[in-house]
């Protein structure tokens, strides 16, 4: 059977049964170019969800999958830095199995990168304004 | 105070038997007959020349220019930078071109040998104290020494002393807060000195020493206050004097340059706008023989950055606290057409001296749609007899150049150095070298010449009307008088009296003159558009407003109009459309922004009656927009649309109210002088017994008059330089 490569088959036809069927495997494909069967590592307070698999090799074998609010307009700073550490293979334990984090109540909210955004950074002008309107009192 | 002009000095300089014993003789025995044309030869091209002039002038005449420090058209002739040596034929020694007058047959040699070895042995010298400081120099790229060392100096450097005794270094003055000095960089050319002696009539400028030790400057720690003290800016040849404000801000080639109209005072000085990435960098004067020659008034050149302070950039509405707060152009003509609509033409509409006649036509024709004629400018003016029905009774009738023929002036309730320091000017020019005589009824100001004072009481108007005052004689005896009436005396309440009884006055001395084309009565504006308002039919009765009782109150950026809120009823709504936040805007409840002269082409008619036109300089700022068009824009929106969309329009509709508004460069003569005189005469008020006074008496009063001057820092600046100067003890 895996001399005329019929295993191939079986792969596939789970890999549509994890994803959750036809159309939901389609628009998988179509949301992330790619149809992968992975265990499930954990979840991160924003809905992405983190996979191994350690079939693939060393580089591909941890992935993200975003969470869905995201659609298509995804992108990596969408990981927060506790699981950035864990899918770029900094460490092999991911941040709820690891009991050496610091966790602090003064540490800041992740918040991705918002350039091209109307939330973008945009630092204060530091030339003289050219004329200088009346402010009435 | 000196009274020798370029000719006379010339004139001296003919009877001088050393050079000129031919032209001597030859001008005793036939003074009567006019002097024969002389033949010359410049560069061996002939031309024929007036005697008594020099070979500088008619080395003009054919078209080649000699350079020059010293010499300027306008000054008297110092003859002391030798930078226009030139050969004549047969003198062992080159001359100097801008003193010496030519004689006959002279061959003169402007491209000689011995002409560009003098040349070069002059600017030799010159560069020798000239530090080589050009990269930080103001003046870079407009610098008389910079080009004429290129065009004529050495093509090599023999200085070598540098390290040894280094070049001569002169210690700065500290002449106030316009000019910038650097008396190093100097060429003592003079040409400061004398402008100050000559046409602004201030001593204080002068040299010390003699030789390598020569320094210009002014005697004592001494600010030199004129009001047309920038104009030295421009004659120095070199970068010693510079403008302060403009200082280290951009090169002459980097700018835009547009010409444009000056619209801070009556006279409608010819000015060049530089801008550069839609910056006001400096405003230079433009060269107008009819209105300001060369020269520019202080507050003209000086007050720009006014332009860039206080402006109204977006439209205002007071809300329900009382506050004005900004809102978007739809919101405010939404607001302000609900209420004109709703007050059933029970407007008023007040009209300030910045505002331009295309405005002024658009917001008249609005004002009438609505079913109102209150419609009148801020100055209050005479209405009775002809009123302002009469061009004649309103204009500065003789124009402004002919000011400098007049043998007698009389100036009644005015101060032109400080109104129109261009008129005044010329008034000077005179007094200089036509021994003009003046005298004046009013209080007693500094002029920068001596005048008779005849009196504060406005009652020796009537005694010369009559005949019964000593002065009559004088006047009678005149060749060309002139009388010039303030704007202020006007605005008395016996104005029309005053008026009446000038009128009288100078139809007196106009029937005795054989001159058809001079105008005795002259009335003297302090505002820009005054004319242009009048002539398109605005009322100058401000006071009848108040007691009218408007429900809408338009003020066109009228800021000195002395209207507040307590003077109108309750619930009369005010507008106020215009380009500064002054004394209007603070009343209104709606705030329209217009733009400033600099950003606009519009039109503006100067005292004389003279149309001129300025030019887009730069871009309006926010959300302003020009002014006509947003009266254009209201009246649509209040359902009495205005028939003109373009400029053109406009200017076409302008036409049709008064032609001569769009003849530009063109002063329109105003006639009906007997007329006037006639409806004058049935008012027959009484003068009453209070001294003429007049608002702007000294220079402090002179900078901050209007709200462009008053949001300008410089014009605060001067004002407090006055008030130094006043406390220091010279």
């Amino acid at each position: 059977m895996s001399y005329f490569g019929l295993n191939k088959l079986g792969t596939l036809l789970n890999i549509i049964k994890e994803s959750g069927g036809i159309r939901a495997s389609l628009y998988k494909l179509y949301r992330m170019d790619e149809l992968k069967l992975g265990t499930l590592i954990g979840t991160d307070k924003y809905g992405n969800k983190y996979y191994e698999n350690p079939r693939f090799f060393y580089g591909r074998n941890r992935w993200v999958e975003y969470a869905p609010q995201y659609r298509l307009e995804y992108d990596g700073s969408q990981v927060p830095a506790e699981w950035f550490g864990w899918l770029h293979y900094k460490t092999d334990l991911p941040p709820d199995k690891d009991p050496g984090r610091p966790k602090y109540k003064w540490m800041a909210d992740h918040t991705e990168n918002l350039s091209g955004t109307t939330g973008q950074y945009v630092p204060y002008s530091t030339t003289v304004p050219k004329i200088e309107a009346w402010k009435p009192k | 105070m000196l009274r020798i002009t370029a000719q006379k000095s010339l004139a001296g300089a003919k009877v001088s038997p050393k050079h000129l014993f031919p032209i001597f003789s030859r001008s005793s025995t036939d003074v009567a007959k006019k002097p024969e044309k002389i033949e010359v030869f410049i560069d061996d091209k002939p031309v024929l020349v007036e005697p008594g002039t020099t070979v500088l002038q008619a080395a003009a005449l054919v078209g080649v220019e000699i350079p020059r420090f010293c010499y300027h058209e306008r000054l008297a002739v110092a003859g002391n930078c030798r930078m226009c040596l030139v050969e004549v034929e047969k003198s062992p020694k080159p001359v100097a071109a801008c003193a010496m007058p030519v004689m006959k047959g002279w061959r003169i040699k402007t491209d000689s040998e011995m002409t560009r070895k003098a040349r070069e042995g002059v600017m030799e010298f010159l560069l020798v104290n000239h530090p080589l400081d050009c990269p930080i120099c103001d003046q870079g790229g407009e610098c008389d020494l910079q080009d004429q060392s290129m065009a004529f100096g050495s093509d090599r450097s023999r200085f070598t002393d540098i390290d040894f005794s280094g070049k001569r270094a002169v210690e700065d003055k500290d002449i106030g807060p316009l000019i910038k000095t650097i008396m190093t960089r100097c060429i003592h050319c003079t040409r400061c000195i004398r402008f100050a002696s000559e046409v602004a009539g201030i001593d204080d400028l002068g040299t010390t020493g003699r030789g390598s030790d020569m320094q210009v400057g002014t005697y004592v720690e001494k600010f030199f206050l004129s009001e047309l003290s920038g104009n030295v800016i421009d004659l120095c040849p070199v970068g010693a004097l510079t403008s302060k404000p403009y200082s280290f801000t951009a090169r002459p080639w980097e700018t835009r340059k547009t010409d444009s109209i000056d619209v801070l005072d009556a006279v409608g000085s010819n000015i060049v706008v530089c801008t550069r990435t839609g910056d006001v960098l400096r405003i230079l004067p433009r060269i107008n023989e009819d209105i300001n020659e060369e020269w520019l008034s202080d507050k003209s050149r000086f007050a720009y950055d006014g332009l860039k302070r206080q402006r109204l950039v977006t439209p205002m509405l007071r809300d329900a606290c009382g506050e004005l707060k900004p809102v978007d152009w739809e919101a405010a003509l939404l607001g302000v057409g609900k209420v004109l609509k709703a007050a059933g033409g029970n407007i008023t509409a007040v009209a300030g001296g910045l505002a331009d006649a295309e405005a002024l036509v658009a917001l008249k024709d609005l004002v009438n749609k609505l079913g109102s004629e209150a419609v009148c400018i801020e100055n209050s003016f005479p209405l009775d007899g002809s009123g302002t029905d009469l061009r004649s009774s309103y204009l500065l009738n003789n124009k402004i150049a002919p000011a400098e023929e007049a043998d007698l002036v009389l100036l009644i309730g005015t101060n032109p150095r400080l109104e129109a320091p261009l008129l005044n000017s010329r008034i000077r020019k005179g007094y200089v070298h036509n021994e003009t005589e003046i005298a004046v009824i009013g209080p007693k100001i500094d002029l920068r010449y001596d005048y008779i004072h005849l009196g504060e009481d406005p009652s020796i108007i009537r005694q010369i009307e009559n005949g019964q005052h000593a002065f009559v004689k004088k006047l009678k005896s005149a060749k060309k008088p002139l009388v010039i009436l303030g704007s202020d005396t006007l605005s008395r309440s016996d104005g029309a009296a005053i008026l009446s009884s000038v009128q009288s006055l100078s139809r007196g001395l106009q029937d005795e003159m054989c001159d058809p084309e001079w105008k005795v009565l002259n009335i003297l504006h302090k505002v820009a558009n005054q004319v242009a308002a009048l002539d398109i039919g605005y009322t100058p009765d401000l006071s009848k407003i108040c007691e009218s009782s408007p429900k809408v109150l338009y003020l066109l950026g009228a800021d000195d109009c002395g209207i507040t809120r307590a003077d109108l009823p309750d619930g009369c709504f005010i507008v106020y459309q215009g380009h500064h936040g002054d004394q209007g805007a603070s009343i209104a409840d709606a705030v329209l922004p217009g733009i400033a002269y600099t950003e606009k082409q519009a039109t503006y008619v100067n005292t004389e009656g003279r149309a001129q036109q300025t030019l887009v300089a730069v871009t309006p700022p926010g959300l302003a927009r020009e002014d006509w068009k947003i009266i254009r824009a209201l009246s649509e929106i209040v359902g009495a649309k205005l028939p003109y969309d373009s400029l053109e329009e406009i200017r076409y509709r302008l036409e049709e109210v008064a032609p001569h508004l769009t003849r530009y460069g063109c002063a329109e003569a105003a006639n009906y002088f007997c007329e006037a005189l006639e409806l004058g005469k049935k008012t027959n008020a009484p003068i009453d017994t209070s001294p003429l006074d007049v608002k702007q008496k000294t220079l402090e009063d002179f900078y901050m008059t209007d709200v462009i001057s008053r949001a300008s820092p410089t014009m605060a600046k001067c004002v407090a330089a006055v008030q130094k100067q006043n406390l220091s003890k010279y």
